[in-house]
């Protein structure tokens, strides 16, 4: 097999690897940023122009610092977890149409939604298994929470990831965002609600940030991580903030399809993909500010008396209005 | 309440013959000296007569031959002291704790620095000092000079009968400090875990413990009121009035009005300040960053007004023996009224905001409840007590500076949970910023200090000033020379914060921030 040069730029630069690595610290950057201002802070300010290769800057930073592995922790799962995790995320981004085209031809099949999905949970349970390798008392009772909400939100991410589809008649996220003539959002709104609110969850926002709790329990799962485990930890953290809003993005705004004023239809998608993406950016940083921190008991209780059967009600809600409006 | 006298007359009935003297430290002040052993029995009567009172402190006094313990009983408007003496050779007393629980830390401080063995407590452990301090040093001794203080300990270790994890038990052992995120000073919490329940804690303090007291012996009047100051940079004006005013209680030295005014401001400003630097930082224990970033701007007003005032943000070092140090400039007052305004304005937002948030309010509703009978058992003041409605504030029943001429209300809630310790000094930002402009309004003229001599005639005193965190209760015994005998300081921190212990068992790990934020606690207070 020769080396494709295009198949080489598309997984590496352009809309692969290093476009999304850039785009995260952006996003950072962007969340920071927003945070800074609702708070009446400046936020970064002094490295690039307006801060913007603070993220950056802290990447480098953290990857100089020394590494330090506990004793009781010279074990494999320390080690390997946050860069397989990273690796994860990033790898979930290949079946997302970002220009509006696959990342490499046929990454894209029917029923990928689930896949990627999967993948997500998975990363996450690997951030379960950092914190309990880490055989600290914090990083435990961190590990413990992260597993315990895990539990909480993924069954109503499902459901609710479920209607999009429905609506497109495609398990493909291409497919389902291809589709949206109208953004799902505006013609299922309590859905993206919804979703919104457990991509908080997800995503270890306030009101559910309570696996890192730092008053509480430190760090949490990260305590005990130093140097460029921890860089690598927390670019996993930040892959993911982008790649739960992405998936918000396909499913519920229409994806990276937009319309089309003059030139490239790739540069014209991109853009479209970047905007919407920084829409729900703002939404979620603005959910943060405005909360204070749950407790596990009470996160599990919005979970799982209140956000599963709201998912549910809501997945009948849009099968039922469905079927009225276009019959099978 | 029962008023002061008819406690003593009950005190001399049924003590009689065990009394050795009565006298008066200072007006309205008793002193009842009773045999080594009555003691109990007089304080015992004391909390009979009046259900609302409490031991505020216990300080002890070397005396040469034997020490004096003094327990400082606060009752009405008033305070009454009870004394007993023991032998410096054989220092054995019987515990009170029993009749009065709050009494606990009390005993285990002078049991460090004087080494009184309390017979019948129940954790007679070291409160204070170092684990690895020599035995049978005590610091509070007159014959343990600061030379002879040993300056290098022992390796600090930690304690052995720490565990992490019991397996029989299935407790975790969580230890919150002496570094903690949630924690801004140092002090341990020892946390046995059960899950996600707390089911036993344990205090150990004395991390920051700079020997205060008796760096007071060793410096003037003068002096010492610049160390008091720093014992806490949040109250230091606090502080400053509450050693002052006792200094001025044993030299018949009146204020004079303006002095006693200009006090006040800048003893409502400080509790401004703390207040709102507590509430903010309560927003970022429950995860409200937001609300610690708008609280703390907001403060920033209060902090020029400091300036404006005193010419310092933080340490006022405004007053002294004798009114204050410097004037209030004609043209800064409609600029510091102005700023009050506009604080004003903020505040009703806040109101609004805690009233209505709701995940503020599953953060700190039912959170750490302590009852009225609790509060009163372990006797905490201030904001705590109030919230778990005592009806107690040493600017009405005790009134210093000029709060016997200015209208203020004092603020209880009765639900005695988190939210109601916040509400309770949101409410009072509200009266002192009334009570600043009411002062203002009413500022007298004349001088601002009289001028007093350095050495202070032979004599003691109490002073009770009410601190933002509570009563703040200071002892001056004077030799007749230019420094003191003896200076305690019971701050109000150390009179709270046996109730964490109370209200975190048995309440969940991640309440622990809230709860703990809502006592306030000031550590460099507590160790002193």
């Amino acid at each position: 097999m020769s080396l494709d040069l295009n198949f080489v730029f598309r997984v590496l630069v352009f809309p692969g690897f290093a476009f999304i690595l850039l785009f995260t610290m952006f996003c950072d950057w962007v969340e920071r940023k927003i945070e800074a201002r609702m708070q009446n802070r400046m936020g970064p300010i002094y490295t690039g122009p307006v801060g913007v290769l603070q993220p950056l800057a802290d990447f480098i930073k953290l990857l100089t610092k020394e590494d330090i592995v506990p004793f009781n922790a010279k074990n494999f799962v320390f080690r390997f977890a946050p860069i397989v995790s990273f690796s994860i995320f990033v790898f979930s981004f290949a079946f997302l149409p970002i220009d509006g085209a696959s990342v490499v031809s046929g990454s894209n099949f029917e029923g990928d939604l689930i896949l990627v999905l999967t993948l997500v949970s998975i990363a996450n349970f690997l951030l379960f298994l950092s914190g309990w390798s880490s055989t600290n008392p914090y990083s435990a009772i961190g590990a413990t929470r992260v597993l315990t909400q895990l539990l909480g939100y993924d069954i109503p991410l499902f459901i609710l990831a479920l209607a999009p589809a429905f609506l497109a008649g495609s398990l493909n996220i291409a497919a389902i965002a291809n589709k949206q003539y109208v953004p799902f959002a505006f013609l299922i709104p309590w859905t993206f609600a919804l979703f919104i609110i457990n991509l908080q969850a997800e995503l270890e926002k306030d009101p559910f940030d309570v696996p890192h709790a730092e008053t509480e329990i430190v760090a949490g799962y990260e305590t005990e991580y130093t140097g460029r485990r921890l860089a690598f930890l927390k670019l996993a953290k930040d892959v993911q903030m982008v790649l739960g809003a992405a998936i918000a993005v396909e499913l519920f705004l229409g994806g990276p399809y937009g319309p089309i004023f003059y030139g490239l239809s790739a540069v014209w998608y991109t853009l479209w993909f970047v905007l919407k993406l920084l829409i729900v950016v703002v939404v979620t940083e603005y959910l943060t500010c405005i909360f204070a921190r749950l407790r596990i008991d009470q996160v599990l209780v919005v979970n799982w008396k209140l956000l599963l059967p709201l998912a549910l009600l809501s997945l009948a809600v849009t099968v039922g209005v469905g079927l009225w409006l276009n019959p099978l | 309440m029962a008023s002061a006298d008819k406690i003593l007359k009950a005190l001399s009935d049924s003590l009689g013959k065990r009394i050795i003297q009565t006298r008066t430290l200072q007006p309205g002040k008793s002193y009842i000296q009773v045999q080594t052993g009555a003691h109990k029995d007089a304080v015992r009567i004391v909390l009979q007569e009046d259900n609302e009172a409490g031991v505020s402190a216990i300080t002890g006094v070397d005396l040469g031959e034997t020490i004096e313990l003094m327990y400082h009983i606060r009752t009405c408007d008033t305070i009454i002291t009870i004394g007993a003496e023991v032998p410096k050779k054989d220092a054995k007393i019987e515990s009170i704790t029993d009749i009065f629980p709050g009494a606990n830390f009390h005993e285990r401080e002078v049991s460090d620095l004087f080494g009184v063995t309390f017979e019948g407590h129940p954790n007679p452990k070291r409160l204070i000092l170092p684990e690895d301090w020599p035995e049978n040093v005590f610091p509070l001794r007159k014959e343990v000079s600061v030379a002879n203080i040993p300056s290098k300990i022992g390796n600090f270790g930690v304690s052995k009968d720490e565990k992490h994890v019991s397996s029989e038990e299935r407790l975790v052992n969580i230890v919150l400090g002496p570094q903690h995120p949630a924690l801004i000073e140092p002090e341990k919490f020892s946390l046995r875990v059960d899950g996600e329940i707390v089911r036993e804690v344990e205090p150990r303090i004395g991390y920051v413990h700079r020997g205060i007291e008796k760096a007071a012996e060793s410096r003037t009047y003068l002096q010492d009121i610049y160390l008091v100051e720093r014992i806490c940079g949040i109250c230091n004006a606090c502080h400053a009035a509450c050693f002052c005013q006792t200094v001025e209680a044993i030299m018949g030295v009146s204020v004079p009005p303006r002095a006693r005014y200009l006090r006040t401001i800048i003893l409502e400003l400080n509790r401004i300040h703390s207040h709102m630097l507590l509430l903010g930082h309560a927003g970022l224990e429950i995860g409200y960053e937001t609300l610690f970033h708008y609280m703390w701007r907001d403060r920033e007003l209060i902090m020029d007004i400091m300036e404006a005032l005193t010419g310092n943000r933080v340490i006022a070092s405004f007053i002294t023996i004798g009114g204050v140090r410097r004037d209030l400039k004609e043209e800064d007052v409609p600029k510091i009224k102005a700023e009050l305004t506009k604080l004003k304005e903020r505040l009703s937002f806040y109101k609004n905001l805690f009233e209505s948030d709701s995940t503020l309010k599953i953060r700190t509703r039912n959170v750490g409840v302590l009852s009225k009978q609790d509060a009163l058992k372990l006797g905490v003041v201030g904001p705590v007590a109030r919230g778990s409605g005592v009806n107690m504030d040493v600017r009405r029943d005790e009134p210093y500076a000029a709060y016997n001429e200015i209208p203020f209300n004092v603020i209880t809630y009765d639900e005695g949970d988190s939210w109601a310790r916040l509400m309770v000094r949101l409410d009072e930002v509200g009266e002192s910023v009334n009570i600043i402009q009411y002062a203002l309004d009413h500022l007298p003229t004349g001088p601002y200090r009289v001028r007093v001599p350095r050495t202070v005639p032979t004599g003691e005193a109490i002073g009770r000033v009410e601190a933002p965190r509570g009563e703040l209760f200071y002892y001056v015994k004077s030799n007749g020379t230019a420094y003191p005998e003896r200076v305690k300081v019971r701050t109000p921190t150390f009179a709270n914060i046996l109730s964490f212990v109370h209200i975190a068992e048995g309440g969940n790990v991640a309440d622990v921030p809230a709860s703990f934020v809502s006592l306030d606690p000031c550590f460099s207070c507590t160790d002193r």
